[in-house]
């Protein structure tokens, strides 16, 4: 396969659109309150379209095709959970949070548990999950690189590393909330052209769900009412429950989505781009759905390198570019979607969709990114461990932040760990469960504690990390209960239900511990909550 | 615990969650229901892909901003803090 013109241009065409963008904005991050919040005069749908573009990722892009893919119909409710959380973000986070009108996602935690500490302790799941998401990232433009220019793995890795620093490290969030505010519409015209060209192809839902079946006759089974489930984690129920919940609560307390809260106008304008951010997300999704229901269909039925070097499955074509183009690691699954996308032979299709998928994984990158880079300077280095560098110079020391991320995570990419979906999915339990029940419960409960909020984030971090990695070495995945007996292994993707036990145990914790003073309580809890009209006031 | 979080959060809240384990179970239980045919085309394109993933939500969030701008607009008449 070689390169194609129109491909290329259309990549061509995005990044001067992006460069066009920061040229235009460029003299707008010059002071910290614009490089860091955008000066809070983002708009609703400006924000809620980055909001879309930062949230999805290519975890999203390319990891929910490629498990639509692997794991059949079942996971369509996943990306129900995902759009599903969504909305409850508009009042449940987003709208007490930008009455706050923190900097920082560590502001909160330091405010209102009352000690600087809460900076660091904060910011180590924070960390992990953020370095994960760079890593994906990174993984992700890589994987579009490849598509487009069909260059070896490592090369692409490296130049989608260098594009991705020049895109923050003259950003600022100005230019990163405008370019991502247009990455956000083109990462759905991209899913939502796939999917039309995908339906016309087969001549309508009808044709598409009989070519799957008669391709794979299990794809549409559930648990319980079928003798063969469409994948061994999709066996029991507690398999498609705990799917759709690993990311659902994301929106609400992933600290890349929750800073773009700090961005906008008004509380406002706040809420508004939630309604933005499910509109544009869900339509993207609703096209990754289409997507991933025909990437085997499509790869075994079309793909020009099919019934060539002794390919006769889709499976075998991911085998054939894992050693063709030297992909590392399991990554190459997630080249599934852009080989249906190959499939459909039309370059005006690759062309949007790469274009798309660039979007989509340089708008998370420099949401992580910058979500890290204030963590990492303003919050550490400053305000935990008192040096004056982030105040006095805080783009210089973004600036600096951004070589030392950009260039580990870019060391971590050359093997990625694990599929995109699973890095995405490993990390936002560790989020969730660590730091997610300290930020809900701090802003609505006013008895949650300090002590709970710490201890929650150390053992939680530790709970989550610690399973995770013991059910992939002991049982082979993931996604089994960590204690499952080999034999007769239970689904529980990600081990999601630390981020319940995270939520009871912070509640527990809290009962039998010191409340924190009546006016942090007053400032951070009372005065956040929407105030009642009178004539409601019971 | 969540005193003052505005009535249509928890009405917002529970239709969705209604929504996606009403068919879940249902899923679970009757068999080949994903497939069953509603107006020409497999159920599953409704309830989940159409409804379940999109529609619900957007409803749902439009509640949510609107019911909320509804009582910063009373509270302004009656001119307190919003």
């Amino acid at each position: 396969m070689s390169v194609n013109p129109i491909v290329l241009l259309g990549a061509l065409a995005y990044f001067l659109v992006i460069f066009y963008i920061g040229w235009t904005s460029r003299k707008a991050s010059l002071d910290a309150a614009d490089f860091y919040v955008a000066g809070r005069k983002v708009g609703p749908f400006v924000n809620g379209s980055a909001l879309a573009a930062t949230y999805f990722s290519p975890a999203s892009f390319l990891g929910l095709p490629a498990f639509i893919f692997l794991l059949g119909y079942p996971f369509w409710w996943a990306l129900v959970g995902i759009i599903g959380g969504m909305p409850i973000a508009t009042l449940l986070t987003a709208a007490p949070l930008r009455k706050y009108e923190p900097t920082s996602f560590t502001d909160y935690y330091a405010d209102r548990y009352e000690t600087r500490w809460m900076r660091l302790w904060a910011a180590i799941p924070t960390v992990i999950g953020g370095f994960a998401y760079v890593i994906l990232s990174i993984v992700g433009t890589a994987l579009f690189l490849l598509c487009i220019l069909k260059v070896n793995f490592t090369i692409s890795v490296i130049l989608a590393s260098v594009i991705i620093f020049a895109y923050i490290y003259y950003g600022g969030m100005v230019a990163t909330t405008l370019s991502t505010a247009f990455q956000g519409i083109a990462m759905t015209v991209g899913s939502l052209v796939a999917t039309v060209y995908v339906i016309s192809h087969y001549g309508g839902l009808n044709g598409l769900t009989d070519a799957v079946l008669a391709n794979s006759p299990t794809f549409f089974n559930m648990p319980y009412v079928s003798e063969k489930a469409s994948h061994p984690l999709m066996s029991t129920w507690t398999g498609v429950v705990g799917f759709f919940f690993v990311w659902h609560f994301g929106f609400s307390a992933m600290p890349y989505t929750v800073v773009r809260f700090f961005t906008t106008q008004d509380i406002k304008s706040a809420r508004r781009s939630v309604f933005w951010a499910v509109l544009i997300g869900g339509a993207m999704y609703g096209g990754l759905v289409i997507i991933g229901t025909g990437t085997k269909v499509l790869i075994e039925q079309l793909h020009p390198l099919m019934q060539t070097e002794g390919i006769n499955s889709a499976m075998g074509l991911l085998k054939h570019m894992k050693t063709a183009y030297g992909v590392a690691g399991a990554s190459v699954t997630d080249y599934s979607m852009i080989a249906a996308n190959e499939a459909l032979n039309s370059p005006f299709l690759l062309a949007v969709i790469a274009a798309g998928g660039l979007a989509i994984a340089m708008a998370t990158a420099a949401g992580w990114t910058m979500v890290l880079n204030v963590v990492l300077g303003r919050d550490l280095i400053g305000k935990v461990f008192g040096s004056t560098w982030p105040e006095k110079k805080p783009v210089q020391c973004t600036r600096c932040m951004t070589i030392f991320i950009i260039f580990v995570c870019a060391l971590l990419s050359f093997k990625p760990p694990a599929l995109v979906l699973d890095i995405s999915g490993a990390a936002f339990i560790v989020i969730l469960c660590s730091v997610g029940p300290p930020l809900i419960l701090g802003l609505w409960w006013e008895r949650g504690t300090t002590i709970a909020a710490a201890l929650n984030i150390i053992v939680m971090t530790a709970c989550s990390t610690g399973s995770w990695m013991y059910a992939k070495y002991h049982l082979g995945s993931y996604h089994w209960f960590f204690l499952s007996d080999p034999a007769n292994k239970l689904s529980t993707p990600h081990q999601f239900y630390w981020v319940f036990i995270g939520f009871f145990f912070y509640i527990g914790v809290s009962l039998i511990t010191p409340r924190n003073s009546e006016e942090a309580i007053q400032k951070y809890v009372r005065d956040l909550r929407p105030r009642q009209p009178k004539s409601e006031q019971i | 615990m969540f005193k003052g979080m505005p009535k249509i959060f928890w009405a917002g809240t529970g239709l969705m969650y209604f929504w996606v384990f009403l068919f879940m179970i249902l899923e679970m239980t009757i068999p080949g229901l994903p497939l069953k045919k509603v107006f020409g085309i497999p159920a599953c394109y409704l309830y989940n892909w159409l409804f379940g993933l999109w529609i619900i939500n957007i409803i749902i969030s439009f509640l949510f901003f609107w019911s909320e701008e509804k009582r910063e607009e009373k509270l302004e008449q009656e001119g307190g803090e919003i």
